[in-house]
C-alpha cells in the first residue's frame, strides 16, 4: 500500500430501518470503489451483515464495529487516516460530523460548518432569506402556547414536527387549534430537549433534486416530481423522472435556487433539496435541505447514467466537475421515463395504520422504466406489488374535504367498467353527481357491513381518504386494516388513485410494454 | 469436475424491493454471485425491480434489466436474451417463487433454460410441507407432529396422539391472531373452534408445542459431487416461538455440548444430501433443553438472511461459492477468497463470538403491536464480533442506533414488577432490558428462566453484566475523582498484572496513587473487556464522555484489533476484516 495516495475512512449507514434503507449502502460501496479507483486506500466502518459494504473484498479494510463516536474514534486513532467521509452513510454518518470535527479529524467534502448551516433551522432560514429564496412561513417553538400563537399567525393547516428528524418522525398536518393542542402535549413528550417546528402547510406538488457541487459548478442530474401532493412523506410518495406536470418556470426556479443554496453552503459533493411548488402561485419553495447523499441517488444514477457517488467522491479528493467532464446546470433528460414507487410491509405489522402522511412508513422502493409515463407508472405499480385490477369492484370511502375532487376520479373508474361501492355519505354524493354507486353498511350496522364486504374478497380496489373527524377515522383505520389482511390495494391518496387510472390507460391502450436494459433506456430517443 | 462449458449465458433473478423478511442480504448475495459467475467467463443477465442495489449496476452484469419481477417480464427477458441457465436461489423467496412459476408455466422448457444449482424437485421437496415430512420420515429425522384441521371434527387424531401441550395456529390471519396453546382436550377444542372462525380459509394447524426448546441453525453447503460441509452453526438467544429474524442470534452456538453439536450437524448434512441441494442451504432445528431430543423445523433450499449472517460471521462467502457450484465446480476446486490459500471444502473455524441483534421499526410505528413471535417484524439487523458473548452483545446493542447504549432502557425501568415479569414472559423488542432490569431488582436466574426459557447460560452472562454495572455505578465517584485529580500520570505505567507492577520501581513512588485508584482502574479495564460503552461509564461517573475517553486512553486501556480470517489464524488471510476487543495482542 506504499504507493497509495492516502487513506480514507468511509462511515457506513448501519442497520436497515424505515427512513434509512439500502440506498445508503449503495452509496457507501460506490464511494469505496471510487476511492480505490482514484488510488486511495479505502477503509469502511459498518455493522450491517446484510450488505455489500461489509463484504470482505469491497474495501481495503473493513471494521465490523458500532457506528458510535467511541468505536469510530478508536478506529481513527489506530488508522490515522487522511480524511473521513460522512456524506454517504445517511443520517448515521452525518451525525458523526460534529464530534469528528471537534476532535480535529479531517472531514472530506462539505465541511461540518456547511452541514450545520443546512441542518440548523434558524441559521438555514436566515440564509434563505438573505438569498431571497421562498420557503413556507413558519417558526420553531419551545412551548405549546407559542405554538398556538404561531399557528394563528401563519394560519391553519400547519405542518408540525420536532427539529432534527429522520424520516419524518412524529410529523403531522394539523388543521385545527384542538388538534395542535393535542399534538403539542404529545410531541413535547417525544423530544423534550428539541424545539417543535411549525410551518404553513402548502398545497402543491412536491419535487426534489440532488446537486453535485465542487464549490464553483453545480450539476443537477435530475429533478424528481412527486406524484402524491405535499403532505405525503417523500419516501412514501411515488415519484417520476423527468417531471411530468411542473411548469418550466418552476423547473427554472428549482435549478436556480438549488444552485444558489449549494454555492452558499459551500457544498463539496452531494446535497439534496426538497421543494413544494405552490399550486396557487406556481412558485418553488424550499422545504428542506439534506447536506448529504439522499435516497434518490441510486435511482438518478441509473436513470441518467451519471455515476453520482463517484463524481462526488472525486470532488472530495480535489477534482472539479469540469475535470470530470461535467458542467453546471440541469443535465439533459433521456428519452425514457422512470417512476419510483414505495413498497410497504404492512402485512407483517398489525395495528399499524396504512394511511399515508408526513411520517414515513415504507420499507423499500422499486422503479418502473418505460418509454412513456402511463406505461412506466403501470410497471412501477405492479413491481411494487399492487395487483393492478383492470376491472371489478371499487369501494370508495371519501372524506368530506376530498369528495368534490374524488367524483371525477371515481367516475372514470366507473367508465372503464368498475362497479362502485361506497359508504352512505360518499354514495349519496356520487349519485347526486351522476355516478352510480351502491351504498354499503357501516361497521356498526351489523352483518354484511363494509369490513365483512372486504373480508369476503368481493372488492378489488379501495380508495379511502383520511378524515380529520376522529370518529370517522376510527372506522377508516379498520377498513384499511381489513384491506391489508385480504391483500386488496387500498389507496389513501387521490393522487395515487389518479395515477392508477393513468396506469390502467396504458394497459388498455394495448401496445406492448418496453423491455430494455438500463443502458438501452439511457440511450432511448423518442421518435 | 471442472466448470460446465455448456453454461455460457446465465440469468440471475434479484429479490426486488426491501420488505420485512427480505432486506439487503439479497443484494449482497446477488452481487457476489454475479461477480463469481463472470470470473468463470459467464455472460450474466440480471433482472431486478430494485435499482437501489449494487447488483443492478451495469458493472455487475452484462445485461441489467430493471423490470417488474413477474412471469410476463421474466419470460420476455428469457425470449430476448436466450440464457442457457437460470440461477434462482439467490433472490430470496421472490426469486425462487418466480423461477418455480417459470418452470411450471413451461417457459424454461420452451426456451431450453436449465435451472442451475439446486434442482426444482429439491426445492419443492424442501418447501412443500407434506413432501418434506415424508422425506424426513424416510431419513428417520424427527419432525414435530402436526395436523391440518379444517373442521372441528378433524381434531381427534391430535387428541389421540396424547401430545401436550399443542399449539394451534389459524392459517392466513395476521400475526397468528386467534391461536393459542392447549394443555388438554377441552382447551384444544375451544381454541380450535375460535381459530377456525378467525381464519379466512377456515383452517388451523395444530402442532406439538416446543416451548422452551433451543432453536439452532446450521448453514450447510453441498456440491454435485456430494461433498458437504458445515459453514457455521448459530444459536438463537430466544427459544422456539420467536422468528429467527426477530431473534438475537449467536454464532457459533454457545450452550450446546459437543455431542449435541455433532448430532445436529450430522442431521443437517444428512438432510442436504438427501435433498440433493447444490449450493447453500439453511437447516433450522429445535433442541430439547432437557434431553438429546431434537426436531427438524424447516429447511431453506437457498441463500437466505441467515446465510448472509453466516458468511459475515465466518468470512466464508456462501453466495459466491453457491454460484461457483452452479457452474459445475466442486467445493475442492473453489478457492477460499479470504485466505487465497485454502479451498472451499475447508470448514471455517471461529476464534471469536458473533452476536446478531434485530432492528425493529417500533420507533416509527408507535401504535404497532410490539410483541414478537413467529411473524417477523424487524426491518434490519446488526452484527457485532468480539472475544466473548458479553462484549459482542454490548456492541450489538449500541450498533442498533435506538438510543440505548447498554443495559438500561428508560421504559423498562418504569415498569412495575408485575409488568416486568410480563415483559419477560411475552417476547417483545425490549425483553433483554426487561431481563437486565429484573436482575437489577434482585430477581434470580431461575425466576427469569421460568418466565422466558432463555438458556441459563445467557441469563448468567446478563446477570454478570448487571453485577458489573452495579459496581461501576458504586465506583462512579472514584472514577470522576481520578479525572478531576488529573494524577493519572502516576499510574500510567501500571501493567494489568498487579504482581508485575509491584516489582517495578515506579510502584514505590506511586504507592499512594495505586491504593487510591487501582480498584477503579481494574474495574474500568474489566468493564471495557466485557463491552461497556465509554458513554455508560462516563454517565455513572457524571463526567463528559470525552473526558472519560481521555482518562481511559491515558491508562493505556485501548482496544486491539483482531482479524476474521475463516481459519482461526491457521493460515494468513489476504482480504481480512477486523473487530475490536480489549485484549492484549493486535493481529494487525
Amino acid at each position: 500500500m506504499s504507493q497509495s495516495k492516502g487513506k480514507v475512512v468511509v462511515i457506513g449507514s448501519g442497520p436497515i430501518r424505515i427512513g434509512q434503507g439500502i440506498e445508503f449502502d449503495y452509496c457507501s460501496v460506490h464511494c469505496v470503489w471510487a476511492l480505490r479507483a482514484a488510488g486511495y486506500e479505502a477503509i469502511i466502518v459498518n455493522n450491517n451483515p446484510e450488505t455489500v459494504s461489509t463484504d470482505f473484498d469491497t474495501s481495503n479494510r473493513l471494521y465490523f464495529e458500532p457506528l458510535t463516536v467511541e468505536d469510530v474514534f478508536n478506529i481513527l486513532d489506530r488508522e490515522n487516516p487522511d480524511g473521513v467521509i460522512v456524506q454517504f452513510g445517511g443520517q448515521t454518518a452525518i451525525n458523526l460530523a460534529k464530534p469528528l470535527n471537534e476532535a480535529g479529524y479531517t472531514i472530506l467534502g462539505s465541511s461540518c460548518e456547511s452541514i450545520d448551516l443546512a441542518e440548523d433551522r434558524d441559521r438555514f432560514e436566515k440564509m434563505l432569506t438573505e438569498l431571497g429564496i421562498p420557503k413556507p412561513a413558519g417558526r420553531a417553538v419551545v412551548t405549546a402556547k407559542q405554538a398556538l400563537v404561531v399557528a394563528e399567525e401563519i394560519k391553519y393547516p400547519v405542518l408540525v414536527r420536532p427539529s432534527y428528524v429522520l424520516g419524518g418522525r412524529a410529523m403531522e398536518i394539523v388543521y385545527t387549534r384542538e388538534d395542535l393542542e393535542r399534538y403539542m402535549d404529545y410531541a413535547v413528550d417525544v423530544s423534550p430537549k428539541s424545539p417543535i417546528l411549525i410551518d404553513k402547510y402548502i398545497l402543491g406538488k412536491e419535487a426534489e433534486v440532488d446537486v453535485i457541487s465542487d464549490g464553483v459548478d453545480c450539476l443537477l442530474p435530475g429533478i424528481m416530481e412527486h406524484i402524491e401532493r405535499a403532505g405525503v412523506h417523500s419516501g412514501d410518495s411515488m415519484a417520476v423522472y423527468p417531471p411530468q406536470t411542473l411548469s418550466q418556470k418552476a423547473i427554472d426556479e428549482i435549478v436556480h435556487t438549488a444552485t444558489q443554496v449549494a454555492i452558499r453552503l459551500e457544498v463539496r459533493g452531494l446535497m439534496n433539496i426538497q421543494y413544494v411548488v405552490d399550486t396557487a402561485t406556481d412558485t418553488a419553495q424550499v422545504l428542506e435541505v439534506n447536506p448529504r447523499a439522499s435516497r434518490t441517488v441510486p435511482y438518478l444514477s441509473k436513470i441518467t447514467g451519471i455515476p453520482m457517488v463517484q463524481v462526488a467522491t472525486n470532488i472530495m479528493l480535489g477534482q472539479s466537475l469540469k475535470d470530470q467532464g461535467f458542467s453546471s446546470g440541469l443535465y439533459p433528460t433521456p428519452g425514457s421515463i422512470s417512476v419510483k414507487a414505495p413498497v410497504f410491509s404492512f402485512m407483517k405489522l398489525n395495528q399499524v395504520d396504512i394511511g399515508l402522511g408526513p411520517e414515513m412508513k415504507s420499507t423499500g422502493e422499486i422503479m418502473g422504466m418505460d418509454t412513456n409515463y402511463p406505461r412506466a407508472l403501470y410497471k412501477a405499480m405492479i413491481a411494487s406489488g399492487i395487483d393492478v385490477p383492470s376491472g371489478g369492484s371499487l369501494l370508495a370511502t371519501i372524506a368530506d374535504a376530498d369528495k368534490a375532487e374524488a367524483v371525477e376520479i371515481i367516475r372514470e373508474f366507473s367508465h372503464i367498467g368498475f362497479t362502485i361501492y361506497a359508504t352512505e355519505g360518499t354514495a349519496r354524493y356520487l349519485r347526486t353527481h351522476g355516478v352510480t354507486a351502491e351504498s354499503v353498511k357501516k361497521i356498526n350496522q351489523g352483518e354484511g357491513n363494509i369490513v365483512d364486504l372486504i373480508r369476503s374478497k368481493k372488492i378489488d380496489l379501495i380508495i379511502n381518504t383520511l378524515s380529520t373527524n376522529k370518529r370517522i377515522e376510527r372506522e377508516g383505520s379498520l377498513i384499511r386494516r381489513a384491506a391489508v389482511e385480504v391483500n386488496v390495494p387500498c389507496l389513501t391518496s387521490l393522487d395515487t388513485a389518479r395515477a392508477l387510472l393513468t396506469a390502467l390507460s396504458a394497459k388498455q391502450e394495448g401496445t406492448e410494454f418496453a423491455l430494455a436494459t438500463v443502458d438501452e433506456y439511457l440511450n432511448y430517443q423518442p421518435i | 469436475m471442472p466448470r460446465d462449458p455448456n453454461i455460457k449465458r446465465v440469468m440471475v433473478i434479484g429479490s426486488g424491493p426491501i420488505i420485512i423478511g427480505q432486506a439487503a442480504e439479497f443484494d449482497y448475495a446477488g452481487a457476489q454471485a454475479c461477480r463469481a459467475l463472470r470470473e468463470e467467463g459467464v455472460y450474466v443477465i440480471l433482472i431486478n425491480s430494485n435499482p437501489a442495489t449494487i447488483m443492478t449496476d451495469t458493472e455487475m452484469a452484462d445485461r441489467v434489466y430493471i423490470e417488474p419481477l413477474n412471469v410476463e417480464f421474466a419470460e420476455r427477458v428469457i425470449a430476448k436474451e436466450r440464457p442457457d441457465g437460470l440461477l434462482a436461489t439467490l433472490g430470496g423467496q421472490t426469486g425462487l417463487n418466480l423461477a418455480t412459476l417459470l418452470a411450471e408455466a413451461g417457459i424454461l422448457e420452451k426456451y431450453n433454460v436449465r435451472l442451475l444449482g439446486t434442482p426444482l424437485a429439491s426445492i419443492r421437496q424442501a418447501e412443500d410441507r407434506e413432501e418434506f415430512r415424508t422425506l424426513m420420515r424416510e431419513l428417520g429425522e424427527p419432525v414435530p407432529e402436526s395436523w391440518i384441521v379444517t373442521d372441528e371434527s378433524d381434531i381427534q387424531p391430535a387428541i389421540d396422539s396424547n401430545i401436550w401441550p399443542l399449539i394451534v395456529r389459524p392459517a392466513y390471519t395476521l400475526g397468528g391472531t386467534g391461536g393459542g396453546i392447549a394443555l388438554n382436550e377441552k382447551q384444544l377444542r375451544e381454541i380450535t373452534k375460535r381459530g377456525l372462525a378467525l381464519s379466512m380459509r377456515h383452517q388451523v394447524m395444530i402442532e406439538r408445542y416446543l416451548m422452551g426448546w433451543k432453536e439452532v441453525e446450521y448453514e450447510v453447503m453441498r456440491d454435485a459431487n456430494d461433498t458437504a460441509i458445515t459453514v457455521c452453526n448459530m444459536e438463537n438467544f430466544d427459544p422456539m416461538g420467536v422468528h429467527t429474524g426477530d431473534s438475537i442470534v449467536v454464532a457459533p452456538s454457545q450452550t450446546l455440548s459437543d455431542k449435541e453439536y455433532q448430532m445436529l450437524r450430522t442431521a443437517s448434512l444428512k438432510i442436504i444430501r438427501a435433498l440433493g441441494i447444490e449450493g447453500g442451504c439453511n437447516v433450522q432445528l429445535a433442541l430439547s433443553p432437557f434431553s438429546f431430543d431434537y426436531y427438524v423445523i424447516e429447511v431453506n433450499p437457498r441463500v437466505s438472511r441467515s446465510s448472509a449472517l453466516a458468511s459475515k460471521a465466518t468470512g466464508y462467502p456462501i453466495a459466491r461459492v453457491s454460484a461457483k457450484i452452479a457452474t459445475g465446480l466442486h467445493l475442492d476446486e473453489i478457492e477460499n477468497a479470504v485466505t487465497k490459500k485454502t479451498l472451499s471444502c475447508f470448514e471455517p473455524a471461529l476464534d471469536y463470538c458473533v452476536v446478531k441483534f434485530p432492528r425493529w421499526p417500533f420507533d416509527k410505528f408507535r401504535s404497532a403491536d410490539r410483541t414478537i413471535s413467529t411473524q417477523m417484524k424487524a426491518t434490519g439487523e446488526v452484527m457485532a464480533i468480539d472475544r466473548s458473548f458479553e462484549s459482542a452483545f454490548m456492541k450489538a446493542i449500541r450498533s442498533c442506533e435506538i438510543g440505548i447504549y447498554g443495559l438500561s432502557n428508560k421504559s423498562t425501568q418504569q415498569l412495575s414488577d408485575i409488568q416486568l415479569e410480563e415483559a419477560i414472559r411475552v417476547p417483545n423488542d425490549e425483553r433483554v432490558w426487561a431481563i437486565t432490569e429484573a436482575f437489577r431488582r434482585g430477581m434470580m436466574i431461575e425466576e427469569v428462566y421460568a418466565l422466558s426459557y432463555i438458556d441459563r447460560w445467557f441469563l448468567r452472562k446478563l446477570q454478570g453484566l448487571v453485577g458489573l454495572e452495579t459496581r461501576l455505578k458504586l465506583n462512579g465517584t472514584a472514577i470522576s475523582r481520578m479525572i478531576e485529580s488529573g494524577d493519572q500520570h502516576i499510574i500510567l505505567e501500571i501493567p494489568s498484572n498487579r504482581e508485575d507492577f509491584e516489582k517495578t520501581d515506579n510502584a514505590e513512588k506511586s504507592q499512594n496513587g495505586l491504593s487510591q485508584h487501582h480498584l477503579a482502574i481494574r474495574l474500568i479495564r474489566e468493564a471495557k473487556r466485557v463491552g461497556f460503552a465509554d458513554r455508560t461509564v462516563a454517565e455513572f461517573a457524571g463526567v463528559p464522555e470525552m473526558k472519560f475517553r481521555t482518562l481511559r486512553k491515558s491508562l493505556g486501556i485501548v482496544p486491539t484489533y483482531k482479524m476474521v480470517d475463516t481459519c482461526a489464524a491457521e493460515f494468513e488471510a489476504a482480504t481480512p476484516y477486523f473487530y475490536s476487543c480489549y485484549d492484549s495482542e493486535n493481529e494487525f
